[in-house]
């Protein structure tokens, strides 16, 4: 177990002190013990050299039109180029919009793959499957979250979770479909921790994460042990899921409450309000900083959904028309706000030296229709959208793969979702052979067959 | 009657690869080839001794009595002349023999766009959503999703692109032919090959004039699956053959061009032609698109364990209910599990019919009651109870979404109101949503008009009242066909102008509307820019300038006894309340491929609530008394994994405010509500927007969507910590008026208070070990605290610490 805080005990009113109970064992805090985790390195699953290499995942709910984004066109007819112009960066030869000034300060550090596509519905939630799990849920196949599969194999690190959902997970997006945000076939104990709550609230904070003073040290200790010995009648229900989950779930809580390190790392109060500035104060800004802190504390995924939905709320979905996005929200709300969290998580990663160690992954569920639509804005177009990567191995300042001269479809190296999850994989170091322990004990690879990692960003 | 039997006792021994089947059937059981370039594929199915069935089409030797009608090659049949034959099947001695009928095999071959052509862009995927058949087409070429609209499809390939991509005069020519081909250049690469049976087809319909669906032509209106079921062995290999059953009666072979997929690929896989691979025991259906329509087979493996047949005839059957249920659990070789107990079968019974804990005095009474009538009449007196009608008035306003959130506090309660007035006088189901949908007034006098008031906008209205109602989610066509399910744009448009002429206005006071029957208002159909006649999904279409009230319409359609849907949505609701699952799950979503675990099961429920009137209760009290519902969450040896056939009671978290009231009713606390009085139980409250951290951290759903995935049921780390932490369950155990208090009042015993803390909180007598390792370490806990002089009663502490255990366990938590 690792921990900072055990020479820093906080006394109690009755004179005990927090260490006294903080002997909650954390090697299998989310369900995975030391002993699978040991197995599965036998097996190979498990790479030592790489195995510090963490994810932030910004997940642009809505769907960033390549157009006005990353994939800009200025010679198309103006129905196609649509109204932002494109701005150099500091790599010569790649270009990205306006709307992303601070951004284009940092190409040295992220590259572009411009040539993602995927053939399912063009529905917000296939995409949202794909990107996240790597397949579309078919034969009631519910595949697991990249996050929770990494959680899977490395077990957690330290005293938080290996995988956690800031701020919200994503609701509905009208096809009524799993998204592929949570552990799938292996189990709710793999689900990632989820804050459910605004970090951008003033008072925002997570709630009980410490004992009321009230009750001491040895109180908590004995409430544990009793519990234990009340459900020693019912052994059996742990037969089922949600009935162990329950046990894993205190487990979890324990650990928590018991890790300063852990408790801190949700404490946005300790950054400075220049810091939060920085990133923008509104859900998303806060919630990159808040994935920073955890990366630092730990954490070995963090998923940042920008949006919940698309509905009644300003997002990428810039259909035009109401209940959905006009396409000017991208300079006035949307793309600053994507332009401030993504670039100071890079500069301020970059400058710690945490951006060798952590991958970050910036995509959407599909593009956007080349052509504006009547309503002034664009529909879905899966056919061709860009994915921003840095981080963890990724080398910056380039780009891989071009899009046709309206950015309607792959011209060279087009790029499926599944490729984009083999790439994190590689990235963490985790063979891609590796294989998962899939529903009735059924093993299922990491990604398919064939699928291979997007080199071009490694080497 | 014997046969079944017989069949029955066969499947109670493992499955071994039987050498020769005890009898063979040919699929489809008659055939009729019209046109020489029809055909069609057989499936020659063997039954064996062991009730499982195998694909021995490979295997059979076929003779046609008249061998100038027709030729088989390959399991595929094809004419060579007028008339009828029979064809004779035989395998290892076995035979069967099924009647073929060959007609207009002189008639030249002339493909019919709707019935040839179509199929096949659609099984090439040229109209799938990411093709031609997005919103926006594809490089300026667009057809319609999944060929849902044949005339339209027929005009952009003849008349657009100025004639060149069906070339009438020069077929090769054509880019319908040239692109799928790679010939030249084609962005979504090759579809079919050059001189292949589609590119024939599409060849042939050009140099026939490419016509267009003629308006007499035959519609496809149903599809038939052949085999519809059958027990299968492990790497078993099936064929599925997919019928288009016509308007005119004709059938044909459309299995090349449908559409397959597999529900659970563990069990059985399917490739794009039909053939079911089975992988391992249990049950999956496989799904079948074709046109529009869908239809599924079921496959399944038994499970292999070894179960006596008296384990079935000895199991207790109480109704009809365990008829069905022993019937799927033996089929899959499941032995049920032992019957529950008295203390066990009264806590559960309350829990969920009434979200109620029982008194421990309850507990003890019921115990030691010896009448063996006593569960029946617990559950009589259940139905009767007040508790009752709460917690059905909770679970129906959630379906209805009561909430001030939208409606304001004095709306919230007219509708709450008579919501739980109609649980009281337990109006049938379909008379409640009758009254629903066709109220008009005032909505302070009538509260259910508020369900007007929060569907203001014709789209949600109708988007809600299918998915309340039926469990049909139909908004994917609204912008387009239903990828998945049967519902086309125009299925959809006329089912919104069902409820177009419903207007609001003011009524007199806070929240109060007047919804009356506007004589006109249409909702256009966004392609067509005009309005369709309203008709129910798969109903009788109403003109549009009808008279009648098309709120009736709607109303008289949708809760009647022949809705497939209305009376089976409900029914599955209740049934999950009550086994912790949907037979069809998630118990909202009853679209046609997602099947029920137990089809035959789920049918006669329905069958019985629709014989008796909708009755909510009849049904409730049904499945209470039947032995599934009374079953031991205990599994044995075989129904560990079984969470779907009901072979045991499964155990689940209680819903986030029965264990609040649960929580209160043992510490003797109330739980106080801003705005209500003290005492009010949390299953009481009539709105969700009530502040509760507890309730919210626990799963109480917002009540915005009509999902039933709004509650949630899983543990969290959040719950955890909140009632490791937070002051809700904390305060309670502190409070100076509750149970402790009075314990220690009046100078009761560890062992005392243990023997009531059972009863209350966990509805059963301790164990003798339980209860002496209790006192034990409690007497510890109390000599500890005694040593601190600031304890003004040592005896407190250590007693709020046992409650809490109690209160956070499993064996509290779960219903079990």
């Amino acid at each position: 177990m690792f921990r900072l805080d055990h020479q820093k005990a906080v006394s109690f009113c009755d004179g005990l002190r927090r260490r006294d109970f903080l002997h909650a064992g954390s090697a299998g805090m989310l369900g995975l013990g030391l002993t699978d985790f040991l197995s599965l390195k036998a097996q190979g699953a498990v790479h030592n050299d790489k195995s510090d290499i963490n994810v932030i995942m910004l997940f642009l709910v809505g769907g960033p039109s390549q157009l006005d984004t990353w994939d800009m066109k200025p010679n198309a007819p103006s129905e196609i180029r649509g109204p932002y112009k494109p701005i150099k960066t500091n790599v010569p030869g790649i270009e990205i919009s306006e709307i992303f000034p601070r951004m284009a300060r940092h190409a040295d550090k992220w590259s572009l793959v411009r040539t993602l596509y995927h053939t399912a519905a063009a529905v917000h939630d296939t995409g949202h499957q794909m990107m996240q799990t790597g397949r579309l849920f078919q034969g009631g196949l519910n595949h697991p979250h990249m996050g929770s599969v990494l959680g899977k194999l490395r077990g957690p690190n330290g005293d938080v979770p290996p995988h956690v959902l800031l701020p919200r997970p994503i609701g509905n997006t009208g096809g009524n479909m799993p998204h592929g945000q949570d552990a799938g076939y292996l189990g709710k104990a793999h689900d990632p921790f989820v804050l459910n709550a605004d970090p951008a609230e003033p008072n925002f904070e997570v709630p009980d994460m410490l004992p009321p003073d009230y009750i001491s040290a040895v109180r908590i200790k004995r409430r544990r042990k009793w519990r234990d010995m009340i459900d020693d009648a019912v052994k059996h229900f742990e037969e089922v899921p949600d009935a162990k989950l329950l046990d894993t779930t205190f487990h979890q809580a324990y650990t928590l409450m018991s890790s300063k390190k852990a408790r801190a790392a949700f404490d946005l109060t300790q950054e400075s309000d220049d810091t939060r500035k920085r990133y923008g104060w509104n859900r998303f800004g806060q919630s990159c900083l808040m994935a920073k802190r955890l990366i630092e504390a730990g954490v070995r995924f963090v998923t940042v959904n920008m949006f919940e939905t698309v509905f009644d709320e300003i997002t990428w979905d810039i259909h035009g028309s109401s209940p959905f996005s006009p396409i000017e929200c991208y300079s006035n709300l949307v793309g600053p706000m994507f332009d401030n969290g993504f670039t100071s998580l890079v500069e301020d990663l970059s400058r710690t030296g945490w951006l060798d160690s952590t991958m970050i992954v910036a995509t959407g569920e599909f593009g956007r229709t080349p052509k504006i639509n009547p309503a002034g804005g664009r529909d879905h177009w899966p056919a061709c959208w860009p994915v921003v990567m840095a981080g963890g191995g990724i080398q910056g300042g380039r780009v891989v793969g071009e899009s046709d001269d309206i950015g309607g479809a792959p011209k060279s190296r087009p790029t499926t979702p599944a490729e984009v999850t083999a790439t994190v994989y590689h990235g963490l170091g985790i063979d891609l052979e590796t294989e998962l322990p899939g529903p009735q004990n059924r093993p299922i690879r990491v990604v398919d067959h064939g699928v291979e990692p997007i080199m071009e960003l490694f080497t | 009657m014997i046969r079944k039997a017989l069949v029955a006792a066969f499947l109670l021994t493992p499955p071994c690869v039987a050498q020769s089947p005890q009898s063979i059937e040919i699929l489809p059981d008659g055939v009729t080839l019209s046109g020489p370039q029809s055909s069609h594929r057989l499936i020659v199915q063997g039954r064996f001794a062991d009730g499982s069935e195998r694909d021995l089409t490979a295997k059979a030797a076929f003779n046609a009595s008249n061998p100038k009608v027709v030729n088989m090659d390959d399991s595929v049949l094809r004419p060579l002349a007028n008339g009828r034959t029979r064809l004779t099947a035989e395998v290892a001695g076995v035979s069967a023999s099924i009647e073929i009928t060959v007609e207009n095999y002189q008639a030249p071959f002339v493909p019919s766009f709707l019935s040839d052509v179509q199929p096949v862009l659609t099984k090439a995927g040229c109209n799938s959503g990411a093709c031609h058949g997005s919103e926006a087409g594809k490089n300026g070429f667009k057809l319609s999703l999944r060929g849902y609209d044949p005339e339209f499809d027929h005009a952009v390939l003849t008349r657009e692109a100025v004639g060149r991509r069906v070339a009438r005069w020069d077929p090769s020519k054509s880019l319908l032919l040239l692109k799928p081909t790679l010939t030249i250049p084609h962005q979504g690469g090759r579809r079919f090959a050059v001189d292949s049976p589609d590119f024939r087809i599409i060849a042939e319909w050009i140099a026939n004039g490419a016509l267009a669906p003629a308006e007499d032509e035959a519609r496809i209106i149903d599809l038939r699956i052949s085999p519809e079921q059958a027990w299968l062995q492990t790497d078993a290999e099936q064929q599925v053959i997919v019928q288009a059953v016509y308007s005119d009666g004709s059938r044909r072979d459309v299995t090349r061009w449908a559409k397959f997929s597999s529900t659970n690929s563990g069990v059985a896989t399917v490739d794009g032609l039909g053939r079911v691979k089975m992988q391992g025991p249990g049950e999956a259906a496989i799904t079948v698109w074709y046109s529009s329509k869908v239809k599924f087979a079921r496959f399944g493996i038994p499970f292999d364990h070894e179960i006596t047949p008296n384990v079935y005839s000895d199991a207790p059957r109480n109704n009809y209910i365990d008829d069905l249920v022993i019937e799927k659990l033996r089929a899959l070789r499941i032995a049920p599990s032992e019957p529950v107990g008295d203390a066990a079968f009264l806590r559960r019974a309350y829990l969920d019919a009434m979200g109620a804990l029982p008194g421990p005095a309850e507990v003890e009474r019921f115990i030691a009651d010896p009448s063996p009538d006593k569960r029946q009449r617990l559950i009589d007196a259940i139905l009767e109870r007040e508790e009752f009608i709460d917690y059905w008035a909770y679970k129906w306003s959630d379906l209805l979404l009561v909430s001030s959130r939208d409606l304001g506090n004095s709306a919230m309660w007219s509708y709450y109101r008579w919501v739980r007035d109609s649980v009281a006088k337990n109006t049938p189901w379909d008379r409640f949503v009758r009254q629903v949908l066709t109220s008009t007034g005032n909505s302070r006098v009538k509260g259910e008009l508020n369900y007007y008031q929060l569907h203001r906008n014709t789209i949600e209205l109708a988007e809600n009242v299918t998915q309340a109602f039926l469990g049909l989610r139909i908004t994917c066509a609204r912008c387009h066909n239903h990828p998945l399910e049967k519902w086309t744009q125009n299925d959809y448009y006329q089912f919104a102008n069902l409820v177009s002429r419903v207007a609001q206005k003011n009524g007199t006071g806070e929240g109060d509307v007047v919804v009356y029957r506007s004589p006109s208002g249409d909702i256009n159909h966004p392609k067509l820019g005009k309005p369709l006649p309203p008709r129910p999904l798969d109903g009788e279409e109403l003109a549009l300038d009808s008279s009648k009230d098309r709120r009736q319409h709607l109303a008289e359609w949708l809760t009647s006894a022949e809705n497939p849907y209305f009376a089976r949505a409900v029914v599955n609701k209740i049934w999950a309340n009550f086994l912790g699952r949907g037979i069809v799950d998630p118990v909202d979503d009853m679209r046609a491929t997602n099947p029920a675990s137990n089809e035959k099961l789920l049918t006669a429920l329905t069958k019985d609530f629709i014989e008796h009137n909708f009755d909510v209760k009849h049904l409730v009290r049904r499945i209470m008394l039947s032995a599934t519902y009374q079953r031991s969450s205990k599994s044995n040896a075989t129904n560990a994994d079984d969470e779907v056939y009901y072979s045991r009671y499964i155990v689940r978290r209680l819903p986030a405010e029965v264990v609040l009231d649960a929580v209160s009713q043992v510490t003797r606390v109330p739980t106080r509500f801003s705005g209500y009085p003290e005492g009010t139980h949390a299953i009481q409250l009539p709105d969700t927007q009530v502040n509760s951290f507890f309730l919210t951290v626990f799963g109480r759903p917002p009540r915005v969507n009509v999902d039933a995935a709004e509650r949630e049921h899983a543990p969290t780390i959040k719950q955890a910590l909140h009632v490791i932490n937070g002051d809700t369950l904390n305060n309670m155990l502190r409070d100076e008026e509750g149970a402790i208090e009075m314990f220690l009042k009046l100078g009761l015993s560890n062992a005392k208070i243990l023997d009531h803390l059972y009863l209350s909180a966990l509805s059963r007598y301790s164990t003798k070990q339980e209860k002496d390792a209790l006192v034990r370490v409690l007497d510890e806990a109390e000599q500890a605290t005694r040593a601190d002089p600031l304890e003004r009663d040592p005896r407190r502490k250590p007693l709020e610490d046992l409650m809490w255990a109690m209160l956070t366990g499993k064996e509290f938590l779960f219903n079990h």
